[in-house]
């Protein structure tokens, strides 16, 4: 019991400090001028800009990267073809590689003298300093959640099910619909959920390709930064709780979610 | 004839699953695909279903030349080892999946799945889901599933593999009823010879991806083609350079013309029969199986010498030549 008590509240301390205490400061910060000034923080034009903005990369990144999410992982799992070690490995290279580099080797590729972007910007297409490019560096940064959450799940299943509804006369478009989607529903809303968490608060590749124009390129992690660094105090803590409801929102439904599955 | 499969060869890798098989499976007829894991069984079953290409040779299912079809249109049921069921699906949408995938009306789809879950015995269950059910009930739920689709052949993947012996026993029985009743060409794939005796009305035994001997059960038994066969449709014993039925064996009180002596080493009785487990001159051991009648009339004893003799044309004569030496290394019954 004692060693148990300990335990607990080592556990209980530790998420205090470093996760309880500085969420709470930066509520406690935003109200203690009062809700008025919060509201009038928040409703801000370049406030609102960032937080649509942000549902923008959200709504975006989240339905690009749970197609091919799915369809990898269906691939990496059903089929063999040479060069699939690679394939595996690649995926996971937005967790290794550091989302700075990303929105380096973005500029790199689509700035003004970049591969691409000479002939994009010919075309009258900025990618670079325009959501575009902040588009293209969420989707890279949230990549590999949904095809990790359904890899196991598919591996789990096996292709049993899938056989057994060609045999039934399916197409294989069929057999994904109506058997495959079915069976993997809750790797795929984990992982949409982990994908939105992670496009909601990426801060360093968007910042990087972003150029940080106020009310234009601004998403709400950047207008956070950006507020700071202007000394604009309110500004920065009340954006900063309204991405935390968003984050909190996103992790309750994960919880939902989960308290579903169980009762099924 | 309903399924006809011409020089079939497949290989996965480095691994030769089938080589150059031929089989032709008669219309309305139960036949068993027998063989120890790996013979290429499960293999010839899929070649037949579509789920898995041939390297060479063709497929005709009902005259028409399948061996290109996608599974998608044979028009076969195909039940799984593991059932396969959908999880997610309740019995009734699991057997209805094939006709709403045809599209049929409403109405035909509710009436044929009643139909067919009062043949498998799941009515009461049609709300459930499969984590519901228990073994048999699934396998039986994905049986109609199979015949919901009325295909032109029924192929059966293992499909008392996964159950536990008296379901298995029980199933069996069912599935020989069902054949009866439906009388849809049904092939079915085991490794088990007593199912196989049981149920089908042809066996083909399959060893080493090659098919070693087509024939009735009874036939089979009998008259196997092979040493392989003889070894792994029922017990065997060694006499001399014959291969032989225990119950084939003659056991005499005196010496005769082309006996072999041997010391009786423990009389069992089992009812009827009367195993004699006996330790012939070069030291192999034989068991014999004989009548009560024949052990009381010899009176069998410990310690006894007698002469042995196969009976009849029981024995699989020349059975150990040189030809065949080989064969009987991967043999033996499993189980």
């Amino acid at each position: 019991m004692r060693a148990s008590r300990g335990l607990r509240t080592v556990a209980l301390t530790y998420l205090a400090l470093l996760l309880v205490l500085p969420v709470g400061m930066v509520f406690y910060r935003t109200f203690e001028d009062g809700v008025a000034a919060a509201w009038a923080a928040v409703t801000a034009p370049d406030a609102v800009h960032a937080f649509w903005l942000t549902l923008l990369m959200v709504a975006v990144a989240v339905p690009a990267n749970t197609v091919f999410g799915i369809g990898c992982a269906l691939v990496l799992v059903r089929h063999r073809f040479p060069g699939k070690a690679l394939l595996n490995a690649l995926i996971d290279l937005p967790f290794a590689v550091s989302p700075v580099v990303v929105g380096l080797a973005l500029v790199l590729l689509y700035g003004r003298t970049g591969w691409f972007g000479t002939w994009l910007a010919d075309q009258g297409i900025q990618v670079i300093f325009a959501p575009l490019g902040m588009i293209l560096a969420t989707i890279f940064v949230s990549l590999p959640f949904v095809v990790r959450e359904v890899v196991p799940v598919l591996r789990e299943i096996g292709s049993d099910q899938e056989e057994a509804a060609s045999t039934l006369g399916a197409s294989s478009w069929q057999a994904f619909w109506r058997v495959t989607l079915p069976s993997i529903r809750w790797g795929v809303a984990y992982g949409v959920i982990l994908t939105t968490a992670r496009a909601l608060g990426e801060f360093g590749a968007v910042s990087v390709v972003s150029g940080k124009l106020a009310g234009q390129t601004e998403t709400l992690p950047v207008h956070v930064e950006q507020a700071f660094q202007n000394f604009d105090l309110a500004g920065a803590y009340s954006a900063s709780v309204v991405l935390a409801a968003m984050a909190l929102l996103t992790v309750l439904s994960m919880n939902l979610l989960k308290r579903e599955e169980v009762t099924r | 004839m309903s399924i006809e499969v011409v020089g079939v060869s497949k290989r996965f890798g480095d691994f030769l699953a089938l080589d150059d098989v031929s089989l032709s499976v008669r219309d309305g007829s139960l036949t068993a695909l027998l063989g120890p894991s790996g013979s290429g069984k499960s293999t010839l079953l899929r070649v037949i279903a579509g789920l898995e290409l041939p390297d060479s040779g063709s497929v005709r299912i009902q005259g028409a030349d399948a061996t290109h079809v996608p599974a998608q249109r044979r028009g076969v049921g195909f039940v799984f080892q593991h059932y396969a069921a959908f999880k997610h699906m309740t019995v009734r949408d699991n057997v209805a999946f094939g006709m709403s995938i045809r599209k049929r009306p409403r109405a035909e789809i509710r009436e044929r799945v009643d139909q067919l879950l009062d043949l498998v015995h799941l009515s009461g269950f049609a709300h459930r889901y499969p984590a519901q059910l228990s073994g048999g009930q699934r396998q039986r739920m994905a049986l109609a599933r199979a015949l919901a689709v009325e295909p032109a052949v029924l192929l059966l993947d293992e499909p008392f593999g996964a159950l536990d012996a008296n379901v298995r026993k029980e199933l069996r029985e069912w599935l020989r009823d069902l054949h009866e009743r439906v009388h849809v060409t049904t092939v079915f794939v085991t490794h088990d010879q007593e199912e196989a005796m049981e149920v089908a009305e042809q066996i083909v035994v399959m060893n080493d991806a090659r098919v070693e001997q087509v024939a009735a059960p009874r036939e089979l038994y009998e008259n196997p083609g092979s040493e392989f066969v003889m070894r792994f449709v029922g017990p065997v014993a060694e006499l001399g350079d014959a291969l032989v039925r225990p119950h084939d064996i003659e056991i005499l009180p005196v010496p005769d013309w082309g006996t072999e002596e041997a010391m009786v080493r423990r009389v069992s009785h089992l009812g009827f029969e009367v195993r004699v487990e006996l330790e012939a001159a070069d030291g192999r051991r034989v068991a014999v199986q004989v009548t009560r009648a024949r052990a009381v009339e010899l009176e069998l004893e410990a310690g006894q010498i007698v002469w042995l003799r196969p009976d009849r044309g029981g024995a699989l004569a020349g059975g150990r030549s040189a030809a065949q030496a080989g064969v009987g290394v991967a043999g033996g019954n499993p189980d």
